[in-house]
């Protein structure tokens, strides 16, 4: 039995009379949005020294603090439940964040729900089902789409540009595409927003070494137009080459901060983190 | 206020609630809500099992409790003369030669490798064997429905105690209830919840249709009792002498005497299992159900036998349903296949397991009396209320005729708002899960 | 010639009754498969949701009549439909203001659902009983038969009548405008997509800024009609009896099961099959056979397969046989 009486696990294995599948997950902090108010200054956006953790649960980020500026690459690294998900869900709105904020372009919108933080302009691809597998590709995008109310049909045709594969696959559903091509549509969908910034929980995660480089350099890519990155990422080496800046977190705590190249070189961080 | 204190304090609210019946309306009445509240406390405990213990869906309640009633047709009715010469062992080879059909199918999906082949034998199988069945299974059906119409025209029973169809009731519903179950549960997910459904609406048509077996619509009358008949109590000098010493006339007495009869039995029979339930639900077995309830994956991780469990319970909760129904088919001394209907028999049932607290015994019972307790009493309070509502209104217009009318309905709108506000303000019933 | 009429008879008897009834159930089915598909859980209420939208139409009807408003030839049903649409969807908003949405706020499992929506049907089961009382209404007018059997048999001289019942025609045009708009709703616009995305994946949904409240709101409002339009269209073609609407819900599950919960084309297919195996099993087949059969084999009983008492029972075997063998369904549904 859980503490809500709601959620007992009770029966819901039969398949005629109840839907599990697709059923939401999210546990947003604030369901509905509370104030926001502007501060200025500091990077384009901020976690800044988050503490918190998943509904009333024990805290599992503490005084955490990452951030992205415009025309960067930010990547998030560290070993197996050191926090970093959690760490791109706070500054997203789906932990409760006790103590510190959440700013984007000076604004502070730790009290925003999710969905108004992608009015606000934040694309968030997250790690699994990130895409409408019964629905076509072109059908994703469009769902991406979905809060605009202008015509977004250069958007489309930018992802298309960029991921040409979707182009050639655009009437079929998206579950049917490879592993590799999924991202693409994931990532794509997010694209569609036009967000302001773009967040990537663990992109390459389950994809073979050829289509990570590959994916990475579609990153690089989407970063080149201005768009700043934030992304969460298990092959740390890989991920900290691209990175104009790069956080490693360990127990929900920063560890190390620093550029791209100074962490990869700093005989701490890849002894380890990075195998040496 | 601590939880036994409360839980007492809610079965003696009831108790006073039957009462105060006795009290204002008659001891009859009472007797009567307190001998159904008494069945559907069984009711509730074998929905209870299945849906408490083990989170099995089962929404063909009405089609077990209906087998129990069968069950006392079949058992106590005496057998009408001639009729198994007639045609009761030609019906009897039918239905063994339909159940072969069946598990020749069943073999041969089994047994032979998949394809164009399997599925070919399989329909040549079951259209022979079906053909077959209706060739021997019709003639004989006619002779047995064409002896004496009017009064029987059905195989009869065995004549044996009423007594013991209770528990032959409870048989016949496990039965169902493994067919049931061996087909639902464990495929890939469950089909509980439909195939039960499903299953009730055909136990209650054939029991509608096959008036060789009980007469079908023009019901069974004149069950046997376990209890004395009221005119013989009436007759007995012995009887009407310790009436009128209590200060009753022999008619009442003797009805409050037939009725206490049953409390009696029935509460005999609750008791044993509420006990039985009890300590299955502290046992090893029973909190092993629990966890599979509460968490399917971990325990099939840990080498539990999900469906073996599952199948288990469900045709033991069937049981305990089959055996209420046999009870209540004696109760109302015939069997009437014709009221059998999902929203009573069904969906009360559980309205009434819901609100007294899923997982929770005691919960069901005092759910069911309380439950039955109100849907035999929202009738005459809703006729009394709309009387007042519309005391206003002149004799005879046709918005009163209506609602004076429509009052009797009043009981199913109820239902669904009790149950809507326990779920809503104690989902987890009025005596919770421990 | 005797092909011809067994032709005929076998339409009159088998054919447009069991089109009329698989249109009926594959509107109901389709209200059944979207709650399913998006609100995730089994409506117990569905069939008694189809009543109360029925029974608006009935009343809307009968005031109609008293007043001289008429379509003529037609039923006054369907001028009175829209009315009734209207009256259930706000009965479905209603409920789903004052009961569903609480436990969609809760998260609550979908199995909740399916005991709260149990609650639901006792209400709605009550209100129209409360408001139109428990017997048979009939409120079908209008003309009785758009071909009866004696003009079939003048105009083409053969023995067997072939009627097809006003209600039957409308039943299946209706039937398919409803599916048409339908389809178009859920694969062209923006709304209809945002329901599908949900169905498939909430979370993402959320993420892309589709708000459920709305997309539930829009699935109630498209039920509500569904459910109002094939209970008003079954109500006409036999008669309006709020118990039957009730037992309707058996059918209907097996429709939406057998096709694939969750999956609308699914639920047009399973209400055909449901439809199609009910009538043509429980069809006394003599007529048809003697027409086809050299005298010397023609059938001395009935052939008639299982009694007609039994279609509960025949939804149900087809529905257990296509879950044995398929148990998505026969279209991809969600439940596996």
């Amino acid at each position: 039995m859980s503490d809500n009486p709601y959620q007992d696990d009770h029966g819901n294995k039969d398949a005629t009379i109840t839907n599990t599948k697709g059923m939401g997950t999210m546990t947003p902090a604030h369901r509905e949005s509370g104030e926001t108010h502007y501060v200025g200054g500091g990077p384009f956006l901020i976690g800044d020294s988050m503490t918190g953790g998943y509904g009333k649960g024990p805290d599992i980020l503490h005084d955490c603090t990452i951030a992205v500026d415009k025309g960067e690459i930010a990547v998030i690294v560290g070993p197996n439940g050191a926090g970093k998900s959690t760490a791109m869900k706070a500054v997203f709105g789906m932990l409760n964040v006790r103590s510190g904020s959440v700013r984007l372009d000076g604004e502070d919108i730790t009290n925003l729900s999710p969905q108004d933080r992608v009015i606000k302009g934040m694309g968030f691809v997250p790690q699994t089902s990130n895409i409408f597998t019964s629905m076509t590709v072109q059908e994703n995008l469009e769902m991406g789409a979905f809060i605009r109310t202008d015509d977004f049909s250069d958007t489309m045709e930018q992802v298309f540009e960029l991921f040409p594969i979707l182009r050639e696959k655009r009437n079929q559903p998206a579950g049917e595409l490879s592993g590799g091509q999924r991202q693409q549509v994931a990532v794509g969908r997010a694209l569609m927003t036009k967000p302001k910034v773009l967040m990537l929980d663990e992109p390459t995660a389950g994809v073979s070494p050829i289509v990570m480089d590959e994916l990475f350099d579609r990153i690089i890519e989407v970063s080149r137009t201005g768009l700043p990155i934030l992304m969460v990422e298990q092959n740390a080496r890989q991920a900290l080459e691209i990175a104009d800046k790069g956080y490693v977190l360990v127990q929900g705590r920063n560890a190390y901060t620093g550029t791209g190249k100074e962490l990869l070189a700093d005989p701490e961080v890849r002894k380890s983190f990075l195998g040496g | 206020m601590s939880e036994p204190v409360k839980n007492t304090l809610l079965f003696v609210l009831v108790g006073a609630l039957i009462l105060l019946t006795g009290f204002m309306q008659s001891w009859n009445s009472a007797l009567m809500i307190l001998n159904m509240g008494l069945i559907s406390a069984i009711m509730a405990i074998g929905v209870n099992l299945q849906w408490g213990f083990a989170g099995l869906f089962n929404v063909g309640v009405m089609g077990f409790v209906a087998l129990g009633g069968l069950a006392v047709v079949l058992v106590s009715t005496p057998p009408t003369p001639g009729a198994w010469t007639a045609g009761g062992f030609g019906i009897l080879l039918a239905l063994l030669l339909g159940a072969a059909t069946i598990f020749a199918a069943v073999m041969i999906a089994q047994k032979m490798p998949k394809g164009r082949m399997r599925t070919l034998t399989m329909i040549v199988v079951l259209v022979a064997g079906f053909f077959v069945f209706r060739a021997v299974f019709d003639p004989n059906v006619a002779a047995v429905e064409a002896i004496s119409p009017a009064t029987s025209g059905h195989i009869g029973g065995l004549n044996l105690p009423v007594l013991l169809a209770w528990p032959a009731g409870g048989l016949f519903a496990a039965g169902a209830a493994w067919l049931i179950g061996k087909t639902a549960l464990g495929l890939r997910s469950d089909y509980l919840a439909i195939a039960t459904l499903g299953i009730a609406e055909i136990i209650i048509a054939v029991m509608k249709n096959e008036d060789w077996l009980a007469r079908g619509v023009k019901n069974v009358i004149g069950l046997p009792r376990p209890v004395p008949y009221e005119i013989d109590l009436q007759n007995d000098p012995g009887f009407i002498e310790r009436a009128s010493s209590l200060g009753l006339d022999p008619v009442t007495a003797s009805t409050l005497y037939v009725k206490l009869g049953y409390s009696v039995l029935f509460l005999i029979v609750l008791l044993v299992l509420l006990w039985m339930a009890q300590m299955a639900l502290k046992s090893p077995w029973g909190r092993m159900m629990r966890a599979i309830r509460d968490n399917e994956v971990a325990a099939e991780a840990m080498g539990k036998d999900v469906t073996r469990r599952h199948l288990q319970i469900f045709v033991l909760g069937s049981a305990v349903c089959g055996i209420a129904g046999a009870m209540m088919t004696t109760l109302d001394g015939q069997l009437t296949p014709g009221t059998y209907q999902p929203l009573r028999f069904t969906f009360l049932v559980w309205v009434m397991v819901i609100v007294g607290g899923s997982g929770n015994n005691f919960g069901a019972v005092l759910g069911a009396m309380l439950i039955w307790f109100l849907w035999v009493q929202v009738e005459p309070i809703g006729l009394w209320l709309m009387q007042v509502l519309t005391a206003g209104l002149p004799d005879g217009s046709a918005l009163k005729t209506h609602l004076l009318d429509s009052a009797a309905h009043m009981r199913l709108l109820t239902m669904g708002v009790v149950l809507l506000l326990v779920l809503r303000f104690s989902p987890r019933g009025l005596i919770p899960e421990k | 010639m005797d092909f011809l009429n067994a032709l005929v008879a076998l339409s009159n008897f088998v054919l447009v009754p069991a089109i009329a009834y698989g249109s009926q159930l594959a509107l109901g089915a389709l209200g059944v498969t979207l709650i399913y598909g998006i609100l995730r859980f089994s409506n117990f209420a569905h069939g008694d949701t189809m009543a109360f939208g029925a029974m608006i139409a009935v009343l809307v009807t009968w005031w109609m009549q008293s007043v001289g408003i008429g379509l003529g030839p037609l039923p006054t049903a369907l001028l009175a439909l829209p009315f009734a649409i209207l009256g259930c969807m706000i009965l479905v908003l209603i409920t789903d203001r004052l009961v569903y949405r609480f436990y969609r706020e809760q998260k609550a499992k979908p199995v909740i659902l399916v005991i709260v929506s149990m609650g639901v049907m006792f209400i709605m089961n009550g209100l129209v009983r409360f408001i139109i009382g428990p017997d048979d209404q009939r409120f079908a007018d209008g003309e009785r038969f758009l071909i009866s059997a004696r003009e079939f048999k003048q105009l083409t001289g053969l023995k067997e009548g072939l009627a097809i019942k006003t209600t039957q025609g409308i039943t299946v045009v209706v039937a398919v405008i409803a599916v048409a708009l339908l389809f178009w709703f859920l694969n062209k616009t923006r709304t209809g997509k945002s329901m599908r995305a949900y169905s498939d994946n909430e979370d993402l949904a959320l993420l892309s800024g589709i708000n459920p409240e709305r997309v539930v709101m829009y699935t109630w409002l498209i039920v509500a009609a569904l459910a109002t339009t094939a209970g008003v269209l079954y109500g006409l073609d036999k008669s309006f009896k709020p118990f039957v609407y009730f037992q309707l819900l058996l059918p209907i599950f097996a429709s939406a099961i057998v096709g694939g919960l969750g999956n609308p084309l699914g639920a047009i297919a399973g209400g055909f099959i449901i439809a199609f195996s009910e009538v043509t099993i429980t069809y006394a087949w003599k007529k048809v056979l003697t027409y086809l059969m050299p005298e010397s084999l023609e059938p001395s009983g009935l052939v008639q397969l299982l009694s007609t008492d039994y279609k509960f029972a025949v939804s149900f075997v087809i529905l257990l046989i296509v879950l044995l063998f398929k148990p998505t369904g026969l279209f991809k549904g969600k439940a596996v």
